[in-house]
């Protein structure tokens, strides 16, 4: 590349190296960030502007940065835009990286994103219509969907331009580069590929090139020769192609008007000429072997590239391109064709080209020599220009002339008193090039040969024709790169066939080349620290405490507490709470709460989180099959804080359960002993797992407790059991606790409540157990015709749930015969609740179907399937019950339960209560 | 410049799993930062490290997924095994316990990963060969029954570690070359050459499909 930026180079700049240096994986919650404090007391004293530019090459300048923002789903992402040009192609771009941290303190907190070639296409806008902020602009460039970005009314740091003079700026840089449209494609961006869609390692290789590039010196020879439409050379070649001493790595041999007849140029001849090509391998250095790369051809020109075979291996890529400049710029008998080729690292570009001729045609030279910059493009995959290479060999007969001076003879260049210092003094191509009119930043060596036409043919005498052309120096090699060094320029005059002396030039170019070893090295070490900073750069939260232990956890009462998630590094940070896999899908279960479940940290902020714990009629079914489920020590759950990218952090929370009657099953009520209030968390969960069929009592006392209370209120029941029961008004009023605790204590005090709320708790003692009362047999009981089918099926029941249903029954139907309540609402309720589906399924008919199998047990009879006779004998009996005794409903239901056939067994153990 | 643009060419997940305090986050770090960490806490969750290697020629960009040994987070851990490519399942040498345990955490990584999810049995501590209760032959027998490879390591002096991790990675990659993994699956645990360079996201991979959970 060439020097020409040098001054900016940023060579002494510190890697980022120093930047980044920490001890400990951050990635523990514990740990606060560290090297956020290691960094910044390493931090240079870098502008930003010095740090962004780091992430450019020595020839590639930023002119001025901007702060930006974009906004991605709901995050604000900081982007710094910066200006930058390539000096090299005098090209503009406007960069958007990512920044990890602003101001940024090193240019590892970077990351390109987005790159604009400020190119024909390229459009910065900023149509406010329909925006949600003023202050919001768009990038586009070619096809893509503009980008948009927001930036901020003022900005934090000095070194950033405001929003207008950055406009400004990016605008003129676009307009400097305007040229006519037809000249356009000339602008070379290639440049801004290197930092397109590339991966960090590739940015930061590209960074760090200096540490594994070193030169290899190559040597090139170049060579031109106007053949004159002689297709049969038979001169002494190797004086011109073999004129080093040492064997030249590479050639580049230009041959013009190989073939100028009318036919070759209209129809644009471009197969290589084959006998030219041996004839040019029989000719070069004999010290080497060598082998023909590529050739290409225009009509009369023909360039071809010949290369020792032992480099032949490090030529990694080779692509040839013609362009035309005849008239019309469609004819090839003038133009231009060239080979671009990498060798290592370098890449190189050779171009033949014959310009237009006569004397007073400069300026058509000069244009023929920008169309040709400007319109050749090769067919790579960058498309490269002639200016995208690294050293470029311009070899041909660019047909410039020698001036004649005012006051000297004509033709001045005839003579030979005239030295060539002077001749050159009035050449046309050194007078252009100083003036700035073509061939920018080439450079020609010394001349010190006579001019290379126009002789008479096989001679070395100057035209003698009518014509009497003025000797020039038509045929030229020049040069464009750094690194390179001429070690001979001259023309041979033993060669005689043409009008022009054959020129050649011998350069030593140190080509950049990889030396693998030092390149793997580096490459090791950008992969180290680039883990290191993404392992680094995750993002952190302190979590106030893991574990959030509620103590003890009683039915029906809701807790609460609080802790808070602290953002620990310096960007801001989101975190949500992960939704756990089916069956639960959802992040807690369900009787916890937790707010925010979702959230953003700004930096240094903290937030508090409450997780809120209710054991209810909701959740109770629930946490206790999870108590008796759970094999190790129960949490009542373990909630997942995940924060965005970053680490995921658990949160336990535990406490333990005080064990209620609510939603135990009849049979593990039935194994109690004692009040349950005396039982703790573990008992339970052993009673709830015993699965033998020995029962410490036929009937749970809680039931017993609450139908014999019922029982006693007689009328005041009425109304205590409506299609609305099942929502729980009563249980989410504090005060059901107390009915809770007269339960769970089997108090011996007056029932602490109102009929309809002991009515309610009846039904959540039957509602909350995991399993409906008549569960396993719900489905076949649902089709079943008859009772007495049906009581042949709840005699299989386990003996509580059998007693509890046959109990209910009765306590039931005799509140419905006395009219308490509405036998169709109870059958409703009950039907939902006894027969509770375990599939959630919200089948209406299903629900009719168990309203009525309800009725058939329930109702005296005129609907029911009931048989008459054993509805009629159990009502006639049941009228003369007193009312007094808990145990009037059983002996009702013994009547006609033996009128039912119910087995002997289960009337046995209801006695036995 | 023209060579090949590259981050890298797939990204391969880990899990690492075993019981509490066997190792697992140290041989994460001693993995990621060749250091050994002293006074480890105990990791409450899952703590992710990354690391760029190259298995033939390739750049594989391993993503992994240290988790929490205590047995009260084992139903949450589980969560994580799905989709993942390789799996490191931990012992630590001088307690057996940690070793009679390994069935069960071979059990869940069976259930919870593909078929070819590659397993790799690592016997840490290794250096502190005086209070060994496990042998290394026992370990290497329920290795082979069970298919697994073998080693063991040390995230104190790094021995083996970085073995361990490579290993896998090949044996995965090598699953690849023979097309035994459908690196469009999520479950498989590999993705091919992300489509945007630079740091992905460690969330949004997981994979969220809705199959049902068979935990």
């Amino acid at each position: 590349m060439s020097s020409l930026g040098g001054g900016a180079a940023s060579n002494s700049i510190p890697t980022i190296s120093a930047a980044v240096s920490s001890s400990s994986l951050a990635s523990k919650t514990s740990a606060s960030n560290s090297s956020d404090a290691l960094s910044s007391s390493n931090r240079q004293l870098l502008t930003t502007i010095q740090i962004v530019q780091q992430k450019f090459k020595e020839n590639e300048n930023v002119l001025s940065i901007f702060e930006a923002y974009q906004i991605i789903g709901q995050e604000h992402t900081s982007r710094i835009l910066c200006l930058v040009v390539s000096v090299a192609g005098g090209t503009y771009a406007v960069f958007s990286m990512a920044a990890s941290r602003l101001p940024p303190r090193s240019c590892s907190d970077l990351t390109i994103d987005k790159v604009f070639p400020l190119n024909e296409s390229f459009c910065m806008g900023n149509d406010r219509k329909g925006s949600i902020s003023q202050l919001q602009f768009t990038l586009k460039c070619s096809d893509e969907q503009p980008v948009k970005y927001f930036y901020y009314p003022l900005s934090s740091d000095n070194d950033v331009v405001d929003f207008d003079t950055f406009q400004a700026q990016v605008t003129s840089a676009k307009m400097s580069m305007v040229l006519s449209p037809s000249e356009s494609t000339a602008l070379s961006f290639a440049w801004v590929n290197d930092y397109r869609q590339i991966g960090e390692v590739k940015q930061e290789m590209k960074r760090r090139e200096h540490e594994y590039i070193k030169y290899k010196d190559f040597t090139i020879y170049c060579a031109t020769y106007n053949v004159n439409n002689k297709s049969y050379i038979d001169s002494p070649l190797h004086l011109w192609l073999a004129a080093s001493e040492d064997a030249p790595d590479i050639y580049a041999i230009a041959l013009q008007e190989l073939d100028t007849s009318a036919k070759a140029i209209t129809f644009s001849e471009n197969r290589p000429d084959y006998m030219w090509i041996m004839k040019m391998l029989e000719s070069v250095h004999d010290k080497g072997e060598y082998e023909e790369l590529t050739s290409v051809r225009l009509v009369g020109m023909m360039l071809t590239v010949i290369v020792k075979r032992e480099i032949r291996s490090s030529i990694t890529r080779h692509n040839v391109k013609t362009i035309a400049r005849g008239i019309l710029n469609t004819l090839g008998n003038k133009g231009g064709v060239a080979v671009s080729l990498q060798l290592n690292e370098a890449n190189l570009c050779f171009v033949n080209s014959h310009l237009a001729a006569h004397m007073g045609f400069v300026e058509a030279r000069n244009e023929d020599y920008h169309g040709i910059v400007k319109g050749l493009v090769f067919d790579d995959e960058l498309r490269r220009t002639i200016n995208d290479h690294d050293h470029i060999f311009w070899i041909g007969d660019l047909n410039y002339r020698i001036e004649e001076p005012p006051g000297l003879q004509l033709p001045v260049a005839r003579s030979t008193a005239h030295s060539a210092e002077i001749l050159l003094k009035y050449d046309q191509l050194r007078q252009e090039m100083r003036k700035g009119n073509c061939f920018e930043g080439y450079t020609e060596g010394p001349i010190n040969f006579r001019p290379t036409y126009k002789y008479d043919p096989g001679t070395d005498n100057y035209d003698s024709s009518e014509k009497q052309r003025a000797p020039a120096y038509c045929d030229r090699i020049l040069w464009k790169g750094s690194r390179i060094t001429q070690l001979a320029y001259n023309s041979v005059m033993d060669i005689r066939q043409s009008d022009h002396k054959p020129v050649y030039a011998v350069f030593r170019v140190s080509i950049k080349t990889r030396d693998d070893h030092l390149y793997k090295k580096v490459h090791e070490e950008v992969l180290k620290l680039l883990d290191k900073r993404e392992n680094e750069s995750q993002p952190q939260i302190i979590v106030e405490k893991t574990i959030i232990d509620f103590g003890m956890v009683r039915f029906n009462e809701t807790v609460v507490s609080d802790f808070t998630v602290s953002n620990a590094c310096p960007m801001q940070v989101g975190f949500e709470f992960k939704r756990k896999d089916p069956p639960l899908n959802a992040i807690c279960e369900k009787w916890l709460r937790v707010e925010p479940w979702k959230e953003k940290l700004m930096i240094d902020s903290t937030k508090s989180i409450r997780v809120k714990l209710s054991a209810n009629v909701d959740s109770i079914t629930s946490l206790l099959q999870k108590i008796r489920t759970t094999n190790w020590k129960f949490d009542f759950d373990i909630l997942i804080l995940q924060v965005e990218n970053g680490p995921h952090i658990f949160i336990t929370v535990t406490g333990e359960y005080k064990p209620s009657c609510f939603g135990l099953s009849m049979e593990t009520l039935c194994r109690t002993d004692r009040p349950l209030c005396e039982y703790d968390q573990q008992q339970i969960k052993d009673l709830m797992n015993d699965e033998s069929p020995e029962f410490r009592v036929t009937m749970p006392r809680e039931f017993f407790l609450l139908i014999d209370y019922l029982h006693k209120q007689g009328p005041k029941v009425e109304g205590a059991f409506t299609l609305d029961s099942l929502e729980f008004k009563h249980a989410r009023n504090v005060e059901f606790n107390d009915i809770r605790d007269w339960l769970d204590t089997w108090s011996n005090n007056e029932f602490p409540g109102t009929p309809q709320a002991a009515a309610e708790a009846l039904l959540m003692l039957l509602h909350l157990p995991e399993k409906p009362l008549l569960d396993p047999y719900v489905d076949d009981l649902l089709k079943t015709k008859t009772t007495a089918e049906a009581m042949e099926l709840v005699s299989l029941l386990s003996s509580p749930k059998r007693n509890v249903f046959v109990h209910l029954c009765m306590f039931l139907r005799e509140g419905i015969e006395r009219k308490y309540y509405n036998g169709m609402h109870v059958a409703t309720i009950f039907g939902r609740v006894l027969l509770r589906s375990t599939k959630k399924s919200d089948d209406y008919y299903r629900d009719i179907n168990c309203r009525e199998f309800m009725q058939r047990f329930i109702s005296n009879g005129e609907m029911s399937t009931l048989s008459s006779s054993s509805s009629s004998a159990s009502s006639a009996t049941g009228s003369h019950h007193n009312h007094h005794r808990a145990t009037t409903p059983v002996a009702k239901m013994k009547n006609s339960a033996s009128n039912a056939s119910l087995s002997g067994g289960s009337t046995a153990a209801v006695d036995s209560s | 410049m023209s060579s090949t643009p590259y981050n890298y060419n797939y990204i391969f997940k880990y899990i690492i799993i075993g019981d509490m305090g066997v190792g697992k986050s140290c041989i994460l770090h001693q993995f990621t930062e060749k250091k050994f960490m002293a006074n480890c806490p105990h990791t409450i969750g899952v703590e992710f490290g990354t690391r760029i290697i190259e298995v033939d020629d390739k750049k594989i960009k391993l993503q992994i997924w240290d988790t929490a040994g205590q047995e009260r987070f084992r139903a949450v851990t589980r969560s994580y095994y799905r989709g993942a490519a390789g799996a490191l399942m931990v012992y630590d040498i001088t307690r057996r316990s940690t070793y009679n345990h390994l069935s069960s955490w071979l059990t869940d990584t069976r259930n919870l990963t593909n078929p070819n999810t590659v397993i790799f049995l690592i016997g840490n501590k290794s250096d502190l060969e005086s209070t060994r209760e496990v042998t290394y032959e026992e370990a290497e027998e329920f290795a082979k029954e069970n298919g697994l490879m073998f080693l063991e390591a040390s995230a104190m002096t790094g021995q083996n570690v970085e073995e361990a991790f490579l290993e896998t990675a090949r044996r995965i990659y090598q699953n690849i070359q023979e097309g035994r993994l459908d690196l469009n699956a999520s479950e498989s645990g590999v993705q091919h050459r992300p489509s945007q360079p630079g740091r992905t996201s460690l969330t949004n991979e997981a994979p969220n499909n809705k199959d049902q959970c068979s935990c």
